[in-house]
């Protein structure tokens, strides 16, 4: 068994962790409270090949692995949980979805912007009366001749009002039922897609997400992902994919509790000594830095089983219970130890806290992740 | 078209050493990096190729383990690298460094300028550059924070106590440069992917003439020890008085 990253992997890490100090940290607590999307840092991520690591050259990706993707998701989210997100997201779910289900024209057409990071994607496939519960989705997708038109409503959709592209999952034959769905790529400004709003969140912040409607939405066959009545199975595809990605989210917050923690409790003087030494408080940075280990070990492991080609799906799952869970649990902890100073706007654990939040409810709740993992163990 | 040699150390990164209680300093659980100044010489140099044509070629002396380096150097753009590598080179001082570097670059290596750091993240005893000068019989110019190329000639302005001087040193010359000189770069992923397949020409040791022995010996490290007295003032006018009479107190202000 070999914990070694390789030099790449190791390199990679750092550069990224700089990139980080350097260009997301200065933001982090300002896109934060302006809700705001931050476009220039963006566009410096596509530089440097940072928005399509594990998706080949070819298709205008850096040709990495999944592994190298967790790692880097993991140090953005170090410094700005939105933004390793965003990052998430368009890697992890719109751009492998493509690269796994697209065929070489939709590759070139959509996968290579995407994975440049000159264009955003989304995943739509939640409904106002459809999260855990897929199958109660209610938008449809009628055929007509070589098109289809589509009807109905999606929310809470990350990157919903900027995305160029939407990969979108709807009924094109609801008595099928699980053989009944089915994905689509659907570009921007196409007639009847009306993104919506930015929603105000409670965390997550700088992460744009909005309603997406379709009002006799027509699009070709072309625009087809994968085959016709599999929209179900290639969902579950994209969350395995999406779900290590949240892991490798809430790992980095809870690595930032951890910095932020130890940084201030061995400044914070409290009758006489360092609150570091009082065993209350180390205690509670010694569960923080062994769950941070467990969790990393889970998404790592995670991600190096989607690398080696075997199946993840599990994994990706308890991965992702495991560290999003942590991560809530100890950024209230972080905000504890820092009492009230971590309870002011502007205090990082206090963004870490409500940002840690979404990550035990979207791509899957916790309850979700435990059906995938209770149905895998129960076989 | 300018050759350069871009000369660089894989040091270890100051914020994994630990002390120990007895004063000693904790090695174990270290990592490594290219030591700081060397990472603006190797982004001063790929600036210098971009701008006049030619080459870059990255030269290491170090131990085995600082392979991770020499791809790390070639992430930042040179061409290729020479590296110096056996178990010994791990603690040479600067004047092996230097004579090492100097047998290293004249077999294997061309160049028009050979770009160090002014001093290693590590020890900074700004040594190596001006010896591998003298070993290689060439003109060098130190504190060096910017530099210019015109016809087989560099200028480089140093900055040192005060002033800006400007020297022009004919080529082949040595600088080693300040910070200033250039911000370097953080690589992309593929810039890191890339480096595994630059060329790297490795030297043992059995292929130099002679490393000679040390000049400088390491007798003891220990960690420096700042002893404060956290005394905290608060910005009201009380807190100011005391502020002041604590700095009057201890011959701060007089």
């Amino acid at each position: 068994m070999n914990f070694q990253l390789t030099e790449e992997q190791e390199l990679i890490r750092k550069n990224i962790r700089e990139f980080a100090a350097k260009h997301v940290e200065p933001i982090a607590a300002e896109v934060d409270e302006n809700e705001r999307h931050p476009v220039e840092l963006f566009k410096k991520l596509a530089e440097g090949g940072w928005m399509g690591i594990p998706i080949p050259t070819q298709y205008g990706g850096s040709g990495s692995d999944y592994l190298t993707n967790a790692i880097v998701v993991e140090e953005i989210s170090r410094s700005c949980s939105s933004t390793g997100f965003t990052v998430s997201i368009q890697v992890g779910i719109v751009c492998m979805l493509i690269l796994l289900l697209g065929n070489e024209e939709q590759k070139k057409k959509y996968l290579v912007p995407l994975a440049k990071g000159e264009h955003m994607g989304a995943f739509v496939l939640t409904e106002p009366g459809a999260g855990t519960d897929v199958m109660a989705a209610t938008t449809t997708a009628a055929k007509d001749g070589d098109f289809y038109v589509l009807n109905g409503t999606k929310t809470f959709i990350s990157n919903g009002p900027l995305a160029d592209t939407y990969i979108v999952f709807c009924w094109t034959d609801k008595a099928a039922g699980r053989k009944g769905m089915s994905s689509f790529i659907i570009p921007k400004g196409t007639p009847g897609l009306i993104p919506g709003e930015h929603f105000h969140k409670m965390g997550l912040r700088s992460s744009q997400t909005s309603e997406v409607v379709f009002k006799d939405c027509r699009v070709h066959k072309d625009n087809l992902l994968g085959k016709e009545g599999l929209g179900l199975t290639n969902a579950m595809t994209g969350f395995d994919h999406g779900r290590v990605g949240i892991a490798a989210q809430s790992v980095g917050i809870l690595q930032a509790a951890l910095d932020e923690s130890i940084r201030y409790s061995k400044e914070r003087v409290q009758m006489g000594s360092p609150i570091a030494r009082h065993q209350a408080i180390a205690w509670m940075i010694a569960d923080m830095a062994t769950d941070l280990e467990a969790a990393r070990f889970l998404t790592y492991h995670a991600a190096w089983l989607k690398d080696q080609g075997k199946p993840f799906s599990k994994e990706a799952s308890m991965a992702k219970l495991f560290a999003s869970e942590k991560a809530m649990h100890h950024t209230t902890k972080a905000v504890h130890i820092h009492g009230g100073y971590g309870y002011i706007k502007g205090a990082k654990v206090e963004r870490l806290m409500r940002d840690a939040k979404i990550t035990e409810i979207y791509e899957g709740t916790s309850e979700a992740q435990r059906m995938v993992i209770s149905g895998n163990v129960l076989r | 078209m300018l050759d350069i040699v871009v000369c660089f150390k894989w040091v270890v990164d100051e914020a994994f050493i630990r002390r120990t209680s007895s004063g000693d300093l904790d090695f174990s659980s270290v990592d490594y990096k290219i030591s700081e100044y060397d990472r603006n010489a190797i982004e001063a140099a790929v600036r210098l190729r971009e701008e006049y044509g030619g080459s870059v070629t990255a030269v290491i002396v170090g131990a085995p383990e600082a392979a991770k380096g020499v791809k790390d150097a070639l992430s930042r753009g040179p061409d290729r690298a020479v590296f110096a590598e056996d178990p010994l080179f791990r603690d040479l001082d600067p004047s092996q460094t230097a004579s090492v570097l100097g047998q290293v670059i004249s077999s294997k290596t061309p160049f028009h300028l050979i770009i160090c750091g002014e001093g290693s993240g590590d020890v900074y005893s700004q040594q190596t550059g001006p010896r591998l000068a003298e070993f290689l019989g060439i003109p060098c110019a130190a504190y060096v924070q910017r530099l210019t190329v015109k016809e087989e000639k560099v200028m480089a302005d140093r900055k040192v106590e005060g002033f800006i001087e400007v020297d022009i040193l004919p080529l082949p010359a040595l600088v080693t440069v300040l910070p200033d000189i250039a911000t370097p770069r953080i690589p992309g992923v593929k810039d890191t992917l890339m480096a595994s397949k630059k060329a790297v020409i490795k030297v043992g040791k059995n292929e130099l003439t002679a490393v000679p022995p040390p000049l400088l010996k390491t007798q003891s490290l220990k960690a420096a020890r700042v002893e404060r007295e956290c005394e905290k003032f608060t910005a009201e006018a009380e807190g100011i008085k005391r502020f002041v009479a604590a700095l009057q107190k201890r011959g701060v202000l007089k």
